[in-house]
């Protein structure tokens, strides 16, 4: 005899099953789902019975009118032909000045060399190092590292503290490599990936601690920060190619 | 929950926030504001916080009144405005480990901000189950995530069907199925002693 599952049995319950029909029939000859059946419906019988206390709807009124603003309409969004005779002429100055600084940029690329970028969360690549292969497997780790801090919800299991803790002992020559070599964007942001994986490492694991790390060390930031290092590492592994 | 089209009445206090009549909102207040405490106690599981998360989606909706558009009914909309106001402040509740809300006990005490639920009606032995049974009910909830709390509580207790709990949840109808199978599943696990939980 083929049984029914618990999720089954719920949606039967709570009345969103296709099977009804089936399921109905199935409770009246198999005791085994019927108790299951029978051990839910109690259940939500036990929660359809909480009162709910009613508002005091003056007093709120009174503490939320103190509140609103006066409001005005919002206005149309819509293409107004009339309202836009002004557009064509300044689009027109906008897109000369865009092709003449085009050019003017392309030329000045063309005649100074290679220069280094130091921005952090910006557009386009952070620098023009040519990477190296190790770098790109720790940015990757890292990334990896990050996504998972990022995404769960309570304490981070064994197997990521322990690729923490490797990660921290590398971290620390990647670190003194970028600084070397003057490159003081990746330095910076390896450095906070650093303190986060300082803190993994000896911090003791408790339910909140991996929320408290996200907040406290801005982890989604970081994580952008290292997905652009990993982008530039890429562009520069393909300029070099 | 209904996805009726909005009434007269509706209509015209809406045109006269919007022309700066403050005032007219209280309509709108009037018709509504139960119905949205309601849900709103139904996800945060207390009186203050839902009074406070009602509040809070009344002036939200107020406030972006001017891009309401009257496609889909008030109700509807503010509903989902709630719904997510409520579990916002559920998950911020559980990220302030210095938040005392009041909080249900057999014994109230000032000092640790609890409170009972009273039953007049109960004799001794009915008011010494009935503790038991709400501390447990109210432990077995708070195991449940804000999403699975949310998604249970509006369609059993409140009765409102999965596409418009799938809606305001922003989640697939499938998804919000699942979270109300979810919270069952749990809640028949937490309550063993009560109900003859897990068999």
């Amino acid at each position: 005899m083929k049984h029914f599952s618990e999720e089954d049995l719920i949606a039967y319950q709570l009345h969103e099953s296709s099977d009804e029909a089936v399921i109905a029939r199935h409770l009246e000859s198999c005791s085994e789902c019927a108790d299951l059946s029978e051990s839910i419906a109690e259940t939500l019988r036990v929660f359809s019975g909480d009162p709910v206390p009613q508002p005091n709807l003056e007093h709120n009124w009174q503490r939320l009118r103190g509140n609103l603003s006066v409001l005005t309409p919002e206005h149309r969004r819509g293409f107004e032909p009339f309202r836009w005779h002004w557009a064509w002429p300044v689009a027109g100055v906008v897109t000369a000045a865009l092709v003449l600084l085009t050019g003017f940029g392309l030329h000045i690329h063309q005649t100074s060399g290679t220069r280094h970028s130091v921005a952090v969360n910006g557009h386009g690549p952070l620098t023009t190092e040519p990477a190296d292969s190790a770098i790109a497997n720790h940015l990757e780790a890292a990334e990896r590292l990050l996504t998972e801090v990022n995404n769960s919800s309570g304490s981070l299991d064994d197997t990521t503290r322990e690729q923490a803790h490797d990660l921290l002992l590398k971290n620390a020559i990647y670190v003194r490599d970028a600084r070397d070599s003057g490159d003081l964007a990746e330095a910076a942001v390896l450095e906070n990936f650093g303190r986060v994986l300082t803190t993994l490492d000896n911090e003791p694991q408790t339910s909140h601690s991996t929320w408290r790390l996200r907040l406290e060390m801005n982890t989604s930031g970081l994580l952008l920060d290292i997905r652009i290092l990993r982008q530039n590492d890429d562009h520069s592994q393909g300029a070099t190619q | 929950m209904s996805n009726r089209r909005m009434d007269k009445a509706e209509t015209e206090a809406i045109r006269d926030v919007l022309a700066g009549n403050r005032d007219a909102y209280r309509v709108l207040m009037d018709r509504h504001f139960c119905s949205v405490t309601r849900v709103a106690f139904r996800i945060t599981g207390n009186e203050a916080d839902a009074e406070e998360a009602a509040q809070e989606a009344f002036l939200r909706a107020y406030n972006k009144l001017p891009s309401f558009r009257q496609d889909s009914a008030f109700s509807t909309w503010i509903m989902r405005i709630v719904m997510n106001t409520a579990i916002n402040l559920v998950e911020r509740r559980n990220r302030d480990l210095s938040y005392h809300a009041p909080r249900i006990a057999d014994e109230p005490s000032a000092n640790d901000h609890t409170v009972r639920i009273a039953d007049g009606k109960a004799g001794p032995e009915g008011v010494l189950l009935n503790r038991e049974a709400v501390s447990l009910r109210h432990a077995a909830m708070a195991e449940l995530t804000p999403m699975e709390r949310t998604a249970f509580t509006l369609r059993h207790m409140e009765d409102v069907s999965m596409t418009e709990i799938a809606a305001a949840l922003n989640v697939t109808s499938n998804s919000a199925k699942q979270a109300v199978f979810r919270a069952v599943s749990k809640l028949r696990r937490s309550l063993t002693p009560v109900a003859g939980g897990a068999r």
